[in-house]
């Protein structure tokens, strides 16, 4: 069905100003569509859904855009439902540090909102100024400081959900402790946006830091394996209370500290006394052929600034003879050392500029690619092979429609594949939510 | 003594023996039974059909599918401490003991995990990993006795997860028998993030009616280098109430925030780890901050003005561990302590908003006074997870029904102000009726939805954590006739 013919038929829900044609070109990173709807509330929402499940309709969501690369084999749906005009806090209760907001709000807004109050979210996603909170829970994004503050799953308190069929469910509450019924809250986070869509989200906050510093450790030529291995050890073994210990490439570091060194990123977020007395205990067991570089308060926040826009932006997609691509991939916490290792090693055997970095005490890395489109589907096999050795997964996280196309983003179904099948079946039985866009076509 | 064969002619406990090994490893004779018929929640029982004590994954695995097959209900049972009622074999169910699960398997100090069967006592894996600089953090009160299989089953917290977390934060990868008898691993190796729906978050605090956890990849964290507490008494209720929420204001997050009042106070004195607390203040707070030591001074010195400036009583930092541990003991054995001030008690596990602590705490007195029962509160301020515990005497005809009553009201208060029916024992059986006071029908059948995905028979667990469906049909037809009529 073309755009007129679903704008008409749509005009009886949604004002016609809150409507538009999509993209008529297609878009290279697909999961648009044919007509974009903009809801400014959850009964828009849920008008839209009643709509599309009754009609045989499919939607694709979409927040800020940063994750448009991120899974999905359709370049258009019959709809492309965003929540960017449906933002804002719902409430946000200081004494009780909990804040309800709407699944639109850009990170960082929120952020900036919340600082007034000298509190955060503790999470640390990628590109803040564009993720939507919706967005960022929905595809499960997190940075370096998930060392000390935990992901998605330990922050978010409770949602609103607007089911396929147009029934909105809650799931969990507001308040910071819940265990009546079953955790709904975490069947969400992650979902990529297949099982519903989310209109609403509560969270935990944490008070902000009263004082934070960065060191940086960079390492030179040698058994760097080793060397940082131990260094690393010696941390985790130690009273520090790192809330980052975040290896970066000699490539990544290069563009962000100009030293083409592997470098390890370790923050100190507490107060000022506590932060300094953690330097100081880093300072004495610095391992010798290392650089070390300090950054207090507001150079160590302007380092993490430019740190979260490093990766591919799927809102600033421009087509470029060079392709991107973004992985994420999960081993053992210190086998971070043995990847981003070997993504380096990939980098210098291709023609292809390879950056990454990872978390040495949660076990999580990103890797980011430029390239030709070749180069980069075979590197992503080689690492593919290499992690999947270490017992971990890769998922592919940003990538051209065309080329994910061709590689499987999600990797391998896992055994129990058949339970996630039997839960989207249930929720979403005419799959009109991001159909294709998870695990093994769900 | 128990003869070296079975005695009965119920073929299905002789097949049931057979896969467990024999007459040592299954209970079916009434005696036996009797110490099985409820957990910790004592106002519920039923006679199981048998007990049967597996040692592995693979003898559970087989026992499941027998079950099933055989259309026999059957429910996992840990150290039976759970307080909402969640082992109780409602349906005569075939119980499958974990306690026989119970080694630790591995310890990765450098990666921070360890891994356990179900049957694991919690407090073993810290003192397993301590004389390394090790914990595990989630620290129920019941964690001398009971197993990290019931904490995974229950989402268990404890004192300490204001800062830290509860179980579902730091549980990294499970093994699952599913109601099928099909084994899956999930949270592979434990490393975080598994492409695909979180099924460990939606097992953890499923309250086994979603598969039998046989092994558990837990988190374990390092010991804070230094740690503080500090004990302050309160003449008044709402001064209490108001420094709980002056400590958090001021950006501190302690490691561990809890109150008690003064009826609550009254047992723990009378009980067997007295402290020596004022009999006639009205609340004592319990406060704890952990960390690195260079920061803890300060910490401690705000706590202290925040109290005084809330007028507080007295107020004293722990001069050394002894003294900290006596405090601690006096507190977590606080529900038990009851017993020494009351023949029965009820406890509750409401969670609120913490700005609602006064007005909560108010209204819980009303409902005591409306019931005629005493209602002592022990509870984790700092998250705002309240402990009424409903104080009553079982013989005397009809006050069981009192004291639930009671119990319940306590939770529809917490609802009220926007809280939840329970923060860490479960809903069981006995807050199933209360989670209407949370959830409507829709959202009930969406959680309904989800348990007939993993144990569509419903033979695992049957009747907990939902309210009776035939009331939710009842309730649905009710409403479609006022639609029509
Ligand atoms: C004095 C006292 C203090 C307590 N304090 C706290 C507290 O501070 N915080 C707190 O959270 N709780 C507390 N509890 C409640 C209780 O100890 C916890 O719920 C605990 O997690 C139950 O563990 P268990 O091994 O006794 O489980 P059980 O009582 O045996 O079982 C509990 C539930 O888990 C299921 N189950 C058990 N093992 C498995 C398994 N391997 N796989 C799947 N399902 C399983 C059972 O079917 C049942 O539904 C307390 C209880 C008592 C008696």
């Amino acid at each position: 069905m073309v755009a007129t013919e679903l704008l008409t038929e749509l005009k009886s829900i949604l004002p016609e100003t809150q409507m538009e044609a999509g993209e008529s070109e297609g878009h290279p990173l697909g999961n648009g569509g044919r007509l974009i709807v903009y809801p400014k509330s959850e009964e828009e929402i849920v008008n839209i859904l009643k709509y599309a499940n009754q009609s045989g309709k499919k939607i694709s969501v979409i927040g800020g855009g940063t994750k448009r690369g991120f899974g999905g084999l359709t370049e258009s749906a019959d709809l492309l439902l965003s929540l960017a005009n449906y933002k804002g806090i719902v409430e946000h209760t200081v004494g009780d540090m909990t804040i309800t907001v709407k699944p639109g709000t850009p990170f960082q807004e929120l952020q900036a909102y919340l600082a007034e109050h000298h509190q955060k979210i503790s999470l640390d996603p990628a590109w803040p100024e564009y993720a939507t909170i919706g967005g960022v829970i929905a595809a499960n994004d997190s940075g370096p400081k998930r060392f000390g503050y935990g992901s998605a799953r330990d922050i978010v308190i409770g949602m609103r959900v607007v089911y396929p069929n147009g029934t909105v469910i809650r799931t969990g509450g507001k308040v910071v402790k819940n265990v009546a019924g079953y955790d709904m809250n975490k069947l969400f986070i992650g979902s990529m946006g297949t099982l519903g869509v989310i209109s609403e989200v509560s969270m935990k906050l944490r008070p902000l830091p009263k004082y934070e510093s960065l060191i940086l450790v960079s390492f030179e030529e040698g058994n760097l394996e080793e060397e940082i291995r131990s260094f690393v050890v010696r941390i985790l073994d130690s009273m520090l209370e790192p809330t980052s210990l975040e290896l970066l490439s000699p490539s990544l570091s290069e563009r962000l500290t100009g030293q083409k060194r592997y470098t390890l990123a370790i923050s100190f977020e507490d107060v000022e006394s506590s932060v300094h007395y953690q330097e100081d205990f880093v300072k004495r067991i610095q391992p010798s052929k290392t650089k070390m570089t300090i950054l207090q308060q507001k150079e160590a926040q302007s380092f993490w600034n430019q740190f979260y826009k490093i990766g591919p932006n799927g809102l600033q997609h421009t087509e470029n003879k060079e392709t991107q691509a973004a992985l994420k991939i999960g081993v053992i916490n210190l086998d971070v050392l043995k990847v981003i290792k070997e993504s380096q090693l990939i980098q210098d055997s291709n023609n292809l500029l390879i950056e990454a970095h990872g978390g040495l005490g949660h076990g999580l890395c990103q890797v980011y690619l430029k390239g030709a489109s070749e180069d980069i589907l075979s590197a992503i096999q080689d690492l593919r092979d290499f992690v999947t050795q270490l017992g971990g997964y890769l998922v592919v996280k940003h990538l051209p429609l065309a080329l994910r196309q061709k590689v499987d983003v999600w990797g391998e179904k896992p055994s129990y594949f058949f339970l996630l099948e039997g839960i989207k079946s249930r929720i979403d039985p005419n799959r009109i939510l991001n159909h294709k866009r998870f695990v093994g076509g769900i | 003594m128990r003869g070296k064969e079975i005695q009965t002619k119920d073929k299905h406990i002789q097949n049931l023996a057979k896969i467990v090994g024999g007459v040592q490893s299954i209970l079916y004779k009434k005696e036996d039974l009797l110490a099985y018929d409820c957990d910790g929640f004592t106002i519920h029982r039923h006679l199981p059909k048998a007990v049967v004590f597996p040692k592995n994954t693979q003898e559970v695995a087989e026992v499941v599918k027998y079950c099933n097959e055989n259309n026999l209900p059957f429910l996992a049972r840990g150290a039976g401490t759970g307080l909402s009622g969640g082992a109780i074999p409602l349906n005569g169910e075939v119980i499958i003991s974990l306690v026989r699960m119970k080694r630790l398997l591995s310890v990765d100090l450098e990666n921070r995990r360890a891994v356990v069967e179900p049957g694991f006592v919690n407090l073993k894996l810290t003192q397993s990993i301590s004389d390394k600089g090790y914990y595990y953090a989630p620290d129920p009160s019941s964690q001398y006795c009971c197993t990290i299989g019931g904490n995974v089953a229950e989402n268990a917290g404890g004192a300490h997860c204001l800062k830290y977390g509860v179980t579902t934060n730091h549980i990294l990868g499970l093994e699952v028998v599913l109601p099928n008898g099909e084994i899956i691993e999930i949270g592979k190796n434990g490393i975080p993030d598994q492409p695909g729906y979180d099924l460990l978050g939606l097992l953890t605090g499923s309250e086994g009616t979603l598969g039998i956890v046989t092994k558990i990849t837990v988190r374990i964290l390092k010991n804070p280098e230094a740690k503080q507490t500090v004990l302050a008494y309160f003449d008044k209720v709402s001064d209490a109430s108001q420094a709980v929420s002056d400590i958090i204001s001021e950006g501190i997050v302690p490691a561990a925030l809890e109150m008690m009042d003064k009826t609550a106070i009254e047992a723990v004195e009378a009980a067997a780890f007295p402290v020596g607390h004022p009999r006639d203040i009205e609340a004592l707070l319990l406060i704890e901050v952990d960390g690195i030591s260079a920061g803890i001074d300060e910490q401690i010195h705000q706590i202290l003005r925040v109290c005084k400036n809330r007028n507080v009583r007295e107020v004293k930092v722990a001069q050394d561990e002894k003294e900290r541990e006596r405090w601690w003991a006096n507190r977590k054995t606080g529900f038990g302590a009851m017993g020494a001030i009351s023949p029965d008690y009820l406890v509750q596990d409401g969670v609120i908003p913490r700005s609602k602590l006064p007005e909560v705490l108010e209204r819980i007195k009303k409902i005591s006074e409306k019931y005629g029962l005493r209602i002592a509160n022990i509870f984790h301020a700092g998250d705002g997870n309240l402990h009424p515990l409903v104080l009553f005497d079982a013989k005397k005809p009809g006050e069981t029904e009192k004291a639930l009553a009671a119990g319940s009201e306590c939770l529809k208060v917490c609802a009220d102000v926007g809280g939840s029916i329970t923060g860490e024992h479960g809903v069981g059986i006995e807050k199933r009726e209360e989670m209407r006071f949370i959830f409507n029908d829709e959202e009930i059948m969406a959680q309904t939805n989800i348990r007939d995905v993993f144990n569509p028979k419903n033979l695992l667990n049957a009747g907990k954590l939902f309210p009776t469906p035939g009331r939710c049909v009842e309730v649905k037809k009710e409403r479609k006739e006022v639609i029509t009529s």
